[in-house]
């Protein structure tokens, strides 16, 4: 499981994060939801130990993120991670260098799944190609948890599709997913667990399920009367 | 240490490109340095000779014999090593910078490799410690191949030969880099890591803390020289020369010690706990 427990965040004088406490559980897909700069991709820097948190504590599986971590959590940011000039297949081979938990099987059903070409340039990509390269590079790990930094932004109508079948795919199964988005219609039917956030702070944490079933509310409907009043 | 190793590798082939152009140019250069100063030794020995018709026992006399001298206090041979030195003293910078600019920030993967985060620092510092030497190891390799070059232009009786020793100790920014002691080339290479380790723990403050950042890496970088050279200035100022000269210099290498191992503690600190993508 991710903790999240009241973590603070400051730039300068601004808090970014202001006393942000949540869980994602393995097996679940998490959507952090919330407007541009409320303080998303942060969180999740800030759960990969990318950047420092002023107050609170994050725990994966019970313990703060130390090296290891990284052999069964990887984040998926919103830009490729890779240096520009290798290609595919050199990124795929530095990834295999580093850690144990890469699956070169896994990788090779990717590069099929989102049709790549394992020879081209990551600096020639396009932003739907560089997307999945992304997706490739963090799905191909065999870690338990998966955090994407806004995997749709930005991206063409078809490669949204590519993407969000993985979703549905084996690739996610049994894996704690946290997702960032602020476009939810994608995969708003795929979602578990709910996380609004505004100004910097957890507005509203639900079930997506028990919110449909219960309620009859969808996420949008959820935001609609959190955000509209 | 493998995943360290494989790092240094990693390191070393993103800078292979701007390692073989400096070593590209300092060939070059030194080389094209020796045939051109020889030349125009020989075309004045030539004119003076055949021209204005001075024996060549006179001629001898009076401008002396060409030796290596001639080329390594040129442009033509300190030039490349100045350029090297630059490139070396730019990279130092350019080694983090570049893992944080541009649309792909790589820095990203780097923080997340299921590996200590000292790795990366000794990675870094273990990159510029190998184009330094590899540098030199270049210039030690082609010095002989200019003095070859230097003897098949100018005739025995116009040439003085050097051996490589007495070439390095003509001047004294080339014996630093290329040191005649094991013991100086600990001191001196010793000293430049300190230096490094010092600007690497300043730039990861500045990554740390932006603007804030860049007044305590001056700050820092400021108190570890200090700290470095407070022997020699309580000798010099307080203690009237206290200490014997052997004493001072045993002081001086715990004293870096002491900055190094500082500078590769905090820069450890700063990468774990406080830097920022």
């Amino acid at each position: 499981m991710i903790e999240v427990k009241e973590v603070e965040k400051k730039f300068g004088r601004k808090k970014i994060l202001k006393d942000v406490s949540f869980t994602a559980n393995k097996g679940e897909i998490t959507c952090l939801i919330g407007i541009n700069g409320v303080g998303k991709t942060t969180l999740l820097n800030a759960i990969m130990a990318l950047t420092p948190i002023n107050n609170g504590e994050i725990l994966i599986d019970g313990e703060p993120v130390k090296e290891k971590t990284f052999e069964k959590i990887s984040l998926i940011p919103d830009a490729l991670t890779m240096i520009p000039n290798m290609t595919i297949e050199e990124a795929m081979e530095f990834m295999n260098d580093f850690y144990t938990s890469w699956n070169r099987e896994r990788a090779e059903e990717l590069l099929g799944f989102f049709r790549l070409n394992k020879n081209d340039r990551i600096s020639s990509l396009s932003k739907g190609n560089t997307a999945k390269v992304n997706l490739l590079l963090g799905l191909a790990l065999d870690v338990d948890y998966v955090l994407m930094d806004e995997p749709f932004s930005g991206i063409d109508m078809f490669s949204r599709e590519e993407i969000a079948n993985v979703f549905t795919s084996h690739l996610i199964e049994n894996r704690g997913v946290i997702i960032t988005t602020h476009e939810v219609n994608d995969i708003e039917h795929l979602i578990d667990k709910v996380v609004l956030l505004d100004d910097g702070m957890v507005t509203k944490e639900f079930d997506a399920e028990k919110a449909r079933e219960d309620d009859g509310m969808s996420v949008i409907d959820v935001m609609r009367e959190v955000y509209q009043g | 240490m493998k995943k360290y190793l494989k790092l240094v590798n990693f390191e070393f082939n993103r800078v292979v490109k701007l390692f073989i152009v400096l070593l590209g140019i300092t060939l070059v250069v030194q080389v094209a340095g020796v045939i051109i100063k020889s030349k125009d030794y020989l075309n004045m020995a030539n004119e003076k000779i055949n021209e204005d018709l001075i024996p060549k026992a006179q001629f001898l006399t009076d401008y002396g014999q060409f030796s290596f001298l001639h080329i390594i206090r040129s442009l033509w041979f300190v030039g490349p090593i100045a350029l090297c030195a630059a490139g070396v003293a730019f990279y130092i910078f350019l080694i983090w910078y570049r893992d944080w600019v541009g649309k792909n920030i790589f820095v990203y993967r780097l923080l997340m490799l299921p590996t200590t985060r000292f790795n990366i620092f000794f990675a870094k510092i273990s990159n510029i410690l190998i184009m330094t030497l590899g540098l030199v190891a270049f210039q030690l390799i082609l010095l002989p191949l200019e003095a070859m070059v230097l003897k098949w232009m100018v005739p025995d009786e116009f040439r003085n030969d050097m051996g490589i020793e007495e070439m390095i100790t003509s001047i004294p920014e080339l014996n630093i880099i290329i040191p005649s002691s094991f013991v100086e080339l600990i001191l001196y290479y010793g000293a430049g890591l300190m230096a490094v380790s010092i600007l690497f723990t300043a730039i990861l403050m500045e990554r740390s803390f932006k603007w804030k950042g860049i007044i305590a890496g001056v700050i820092y970088s400021a108190i570890a020289v200090i700290v470095f050279i407070s022997p020699v200035l309580l000798q010099e100022f307080v203690l009237n020369s206290y200490f014997y000269p052997m004493e001072l210099f045993v002081i001086e290498i715990v004293m870096a010690v002491i900055v190094l191992a500082a500078s590769v503690w905090m820069s450890g600190f700063l990468l774990k706990k406080k830097v920022t993508v």
